[in-house]
């Protein structure tokens, strides 16, 4: 079991001026699958990604990255195995291929050519065009194509899609998919909790800062699980029955919320 | 050689203090209490000033002329630090900066016996370059703080490709020292022709010779051409160090 264990939170928590962003997080994401983080804004999901690559440090409670505590790691190198791709897709250069060298300047043009298919562009198109010239979408690739570069061994995505139209964001995750598919880990954020559960072999839901419900996408009542509410102090588990009685209030209440953070 | 003004010249002035007061009372500005101020600071500042020189310019030799500009050096980094706000250590960023474009910049004039060691030239010689190099200091800090909260996001993508701090943001840092250049580059450039600066306005005034008087303001405007540019890349390496942690984080910095 150690072995296949990419990320462990050990008790995490992170307060900020008296508020809890996250609260005693204590999860296990696994190798060479996706995990999504799934819940409303200001749930703490961003934070806890940040964590993940030591963007942010906990209050209390430990991150281990397979069994290390990132702080015992040269935090350069933590970044470069475990890549984290931010919710804005910005570009950092004036030019494609060269977007792609940012963090690998060595790479030669048959490399950046075969990254950018990876992500589903084509590289013929791209030579030469300023990263600002790009659809939304394809701007989200090419940063996907710039981490890739960097020879990672877990990507970390926060809202991948979040800022696209529904086909962009369709896009981008068959190429997600597709990069899990050839054994790269993902942990994936997102307040869209259908589509993360689309992607994702295993998914957290996050609420206020804590946990309320993990498990397989599959097994899981994803639109349920995201009205949970946050205070009842009962992480639902996917094996646990309880997990699914509700109120039917709730459950309608939560889903208009989701409907308007979707909503540009 | 030339008149210069009496008491009685500084009292007839002050009207034009009052027709300052006049527009904004009359326009209802809410400055006038802020002009009187300005006014009674730069009055009992150039008071006191004047009275120090007039001692030091008698008494101090080089050392009392270095501990002025020393002293100068110290306020000057105070007035820059409000640039900075919210970045730590602002003040000795800006301290380091303004004193190593001043000790480069008056190192290469005395040593390279441009200018003589008196008082009366070291003074307001190194006066200038305190100026200018604070002015570079401040409009590197502003840039800077304004580079954290903007490009943030570009910043921390580029932190979390795994690249240093020093990487991450050196596209900022480049902003930042242009940024505190162009203003003197400007003036260099124009020098002259939009309008007579300082040294060369006072040299005239006081009776010299033009042609001798602008060999003073030709080495003036190459000393503060330095004294920026030092004092920028100084103070913007110094604040970049204290803008990042030792996990490569760039620290939170309220906007401004």
């Amino acid at each position: 079991m150690e072995s296949t264990e990419l990320f462990t939170l050990e008790h995490v928590s992170l307060v900020i001026d008296g508020r809890h962003i996250l609260d005693d997080v204590d999860e296990h994401l696994h190798d060479g699958v996706a995990t999504a983080i799934a819940g409303p804004s200001g749930s703490g999901k961003s934070t806890l990604l940040r964590l993940l690559n030591r963007l942010a440090e906990p209050t209390s409670g430990r991150v281990l990255f397979r069994g290390t505590d990132v702080r015992d790691l040269d935090v350069l190198e933590l970044r470069r195995r475990a890549v984290l791709v931010p919710q804005r897709a910005t570009a950092l250069t004036g030019e494609a291929f060269a977007e792609v060298r940012v963090a690998a300047p060595a790479l030669d043009d048959l490399t950046v050519a075969a990254l950018l298919r990876r992500v589903a562009l084509d590289p013929e198109e791209l030579r030469g065009r300023q990263p600002s010239s790009l659809s939304g979408g394809e701007l989200q690739r090419l940063c996907l194509a710039r981490a890739l570069a960097v020879g990672p061994e877990a990507l970390l995505l926060d809202e991948p899609t979040s800022a696209l139209d529904p086909r962009a964001g369709d896009a981008v995750d068959a190429v997600i998919r597709s990069l899990v598919a050839d054994g790269l880990a993902v942990v994936l954020v997102s307040h869209d909790i259908v589509r993360a559960g689309n992607i994702a072999d295993d998914v957290r839901v996050l609420h206020e800062g804590r946990v309320t419900a993990r498990g397989p996408a599959a097994r899981l009542d994803l639109a349920h699980e995201l009205m949970s509410p946050p205070d009842d102090g009962h992480v639902h588990d996917e094996d646990d029955p309880s997990a699914h009685g509700d109120t039917h209030a709730a459950h309608l209440h939560g889903t208009e919320r989701l409907e308007q953070e979707e909503s540009p | 050689m030339t008149d210069i003004p009496s008491w009685t010249a500084v009292a007839v002035s002050v009207l034009l203090v009052l027709v300052a007061v006049a527009i904004a009372s009359w326009q209802r500005l809410g400055i006038s209490r802020e002009i009187v101020i300005a006014a009674v600071r730069a009055f009992v500042q150039l008071l006191a000033v004047g009275a120090v020189l007039a001692w030091l310019f008698v008494h101090a030799g080089l050392a009392g002329a270095l501990a002025w500009i020393v002293a100068m050096t110290i306020v000057a980094a105070n007035e820059s630090r409000r640039r900075g706000r919210g970045i730590p250590r602002a003040y000795w960023s800006a301290l380091l900066g303004i004193v190593t474009g001043t000790a480069a910049t008056l190192g290469v004039l005395v040593l390279g016996g441009v200018i003589s060691t008196s008082p009366q030239v070291l003074i307001p010689i190194g006066g200038m370059v305190v100026s200018g190099s604070m002015q570079a200091a401040s409009l590197t800090l502003t840039s800077l703080r304004r580079s954290a909260v903007e490009n943030r996001p570009a910043i921390e993508a580029a932190l979390s490709l795994g690249l240093p701090a020093t990487a991450a943001f050196a596209r900022d840092m480049r902003t930042a020292v242009r940024t505190a250049l162009v203003p003197t580059i400007d003036s260099t450039r124009v020098v002259g022709l939009i309008s007579l600066p300082g040294t060369m306005t006072g040299l005239i005034i006081a009776g010299v010779d033009p042609l001798a008087a602008i060999r003073y303001q030709i080495i003036v405007m190459y000393m503060l051409l330095a004294a920026w540019a030092v004092s920028a890349l100084v103070t913007a390496r110094a604040a970049q160090g204290a803008m990042f942690d030792d996990a490569q984080r760039l620290i939170p910095i309220p906007a401004p």
